[in-house]
């Protein structure tokens, strides 16, 4: 099934929108505005191949890294920014900072612990399961995450169980500066896949319709309640691994992947194809730029939550 | 009508009852069915499926975590995870990813956790050192749980009701000992945060909880008989904890010996006996006592065993020793 142009403008609206909201995130880290750190997505938009396809009523859990999970399934930049502000408008009134949940958009929320998402995956899937819904829930991870028992613990869970859940390891190559071979027994992550007898597939991550086409198949398998499947999206990311942190990884092993940038490879093919103007794309770069902007400003003008909040939403 | 049940009988009762009244509810554990032998989910199986009684792989993190993401859509799990040893496993699921997360996302969206973890605690079966522990004062450290320690069939039914019903997560201890005991017929619930005097005394106030009831019990009536008059205070659910029946307690008597079966330090007697010096400092008459295993890690043989886990010898001397300051 191949996408219409309104569909791969789309995508590309919101690889853009990602990139421009990473971007002002960045210069709010720079700025000293975010009290933490921001751990910058950029060079892996191609994932929103994945992300844009889920429909309102599906489940997505992120990771620690980038904001494209939100912004492709339609949260509000403005209260994106508020949050990682600590400001009290942020969708956690600043208790989370980077760890935001958007249960409105199936959002679940974000684990301290890397891996730790697996798991609350197949309890989405069994609730899914139990009332009988075909919703399917996308579960994000990183290469350096499939080291841990809880992935392992999850991927057997959901194959057992049949549960419709989506793994998709987002494989940037490093955890910190550290390359994957010297944490990671084998250079595809798909390859686990067998041994929880589901389907596997490395895929070219930079690549967004490559993505989407792999999504896709694995999305209509979980829909069906035929189980469970793992992409491997091969990708990079081109900033640090915080942006407080040192990058002493190999410059030129960056510039090969600037080279082959998701937003701009999609770009480049839209308007190959036609399905997109020189016009469109610099008016959506625009338009994203703006709106990015504004919702910076409101971050930096929304107040702080009173410290008597502190005291607030332990229990239910 | 009373009946004569056991706690596991009693959990089973409370887990049927509410599977029926609320189809959001169901269980997840390692090996619930075909199950041998009698335990609080036998059966259910039969009467519910596959689906809402899920025997789990084995593996703590998927049964704990798993029930954290459903409770995060809309279901009210129950995770099954045998022995509070084993769910040490899951702690970064329990302490983080269900007491936590409600506040951490500020509530986001109405956002509720309403989850029961089942854990067994408790030695005097031989059980060793990963077989043995209570580590109820581990889970009442950390934000967001709540804690039940029934010591009763009777307030194992009414609290496991109350916990399902909750909206956040809770911890369920049950110990491995503990005799049949009277529960009615007629469905009711046991309140959270609502201790039960035991036994009325006017000389010494003794809090416990779980089976460290029982040996109270048995230590208060062996007092009885040398004329020390011992009141027992089981606060039955440690978080939210009922302090002002055990400060009121303490002002009758001036004296405090606190129960638990857990390590001695951090434990619950250092929690409780630190809430009541804040709040009645001047009613006491003598150092707190604290009965509890000496920081040592519970041993296998029989003899060892007893030298390091609470006796009803050595609440008799925490609560004489009370009485001679």
């Amino acid at each position: 099934m191949t996408l219409t142009a309104v569909e791969k403008q789309a995508l590309y609206i919101a690889m853009v929108r990602s990139r421009a909201f990473e971007e002002a995130a960045g210069a709010l880290a720079a700025s000293g505005d975010i009290p933490a750190s921001w751990l910058s997505g950029i060079g892996q938009e191609g994932t929103l191949g994945a992300i844009v396809q889920l429909r309102a009523d599906d489940y997505l859990t992120i990771t620690h890294r980038g904001a494209y999970g939100f912004i492709g399934r339609g949260s509000d930049p403005r209260r994106l920014l508020a949050e990682l502000l600590g400001k009290k408008a942020g969708y956690c009134k600043g208790k989370g900072g980077r760890h935001i949940a958007d249960l409105e958009h199936g959002i679940l929320g974000k684990s301290g612990t890397v891996g730790g998402h697996a798991p609350l995956a197949i309890g989405v899937g069994t609730a899914i399961q139990n009332w009988g819904g075909d919703q399917v829930v996308l579960s994000l991870f990183g290469e350096g995450t499939s080291n841990r028992g809880t992935t392992h613990a999850s991927m057997n869970t959901a194959a057992v169980w049949q549960l419709p859940v989506v793994w998709v390891c987002e494989n940037n190559g490093y955890v910190g500066n550290v390359p994957a071979s010297v944490y990671t027994a084998t250079p595809d992550i798909a390859d686990m896949a067998a041994s929880y007898g589901m389907p596997g597939e490395v895929v070219d991550g930079n690549d967004a319709l490559a993505v989407h086409d792999a999504a896709r198949r694995a999305i209509v398998r979980a829909r069906s309640g035929s189980g469970p499947s793992l992409l491997e999206l091969k990708t990079y990311r081109i900033r640090p691994f915080a942006e407080s942190a040192t990058d002493v990884r190999d410059p030129a092993e960056a510039v090969a992947w600037r080279d082959r940038d998701p937003v701009a490879g999609l770009r480049d093919r839209l308007l190959e194809s036609g399905e997109l103007t020189l016009a469109d794309a610099e008016a959506v770069t625009a338009a994203a730029r703006e709106e990015m902007a504004a919702a910076a400003a409101y971050a930096r003008e929304s107040p702080f939550p009173d410290p008597a909040a502190a005291f607030e939403d332990l229990y239910a | 009508m009373m009946r004569s049940i056991t706690t596991a009988q009693a959990m089973n009762e409370a887990l049927a009852e509410e599977m029926r009244r609320d189809p959001a509810v169901y269980v997840v554990g390692l090996g619930l069915y075909p199950s041998a032998g009698e335990s609080a989910t036998s059966g259910l199986v039969d009467e519910f499926g596959e689906l809402r009684v899920r025997s789990a792989p084995m593996s703590e993190t998927a049964i704990a975590g798993s029930a954290v993401g459903a409770a995060l859509v809309g279901m009210r799990p129950v995770a099954e995870l045998h022995l509070a040893d084993f769910a040490f496993n899951a702690l970064d699921e329990i302490l983080s990813k269900s007491g936590k997360w409600r506040y951490t996302h500020g509530g986001n969206d109405g956002m509720k956790l309403p989850i029961v973890f089942l854990e067994g605690i408790g030695g005097y079966v031989a059980g060793a050192s990963e077989h043995s522990q209570s580590p109820l004062a581990l889970y009442w450290h950390f934000p967001g749980l709540k804690i039940a320690v029934p010591a009763t069939p009777y307030d194992a039914k009414g609290l496991l009701k109350t916990a399902v019903r909750d909206d956040n997560p809770v911890m369920f201890f049950t110990h491995k000992l503990g005799a049949p005991g009277p529960v009615p017929d007629d469905e009711y619930v046991v309140p959270f945060g609502e201790a039960v005097v035991r036994r009325p005394g006017a000389d010494v106030t003794v809090v416990a909880t779980s089976y460290m009831v029982v040996l109270s019990m048995e230590a208060a009536a062996n007092l009885a008989d040398q004329g020390v008059d011992v009141e027992v205070i089981d606060p039955r659910t440690l978080e939210p904890l009922d302090i002002e029946t055990i400060v009121a307690s303490v002002v009758k008597t001036g004296r405090l010996v606190v129960v638990d079966e857990d390590t001695e330090r951090c434990g619950v007697g250092a929690e409780i006996g630190a809430q009541v010096m804040e709040r009645a400092f001047t009613a006491l008459r003598a150092p707190v006592g604290r009965v509890a295993n000496p920081n040592l890690p519970v041993p296998y043989s029989p003899p060892l065993e007893q030298a390091v886990l609470p006796s009803i010898t050595s609440i008799e001397t925490a609560i004489l020793a009370t009485l001679t300051n």
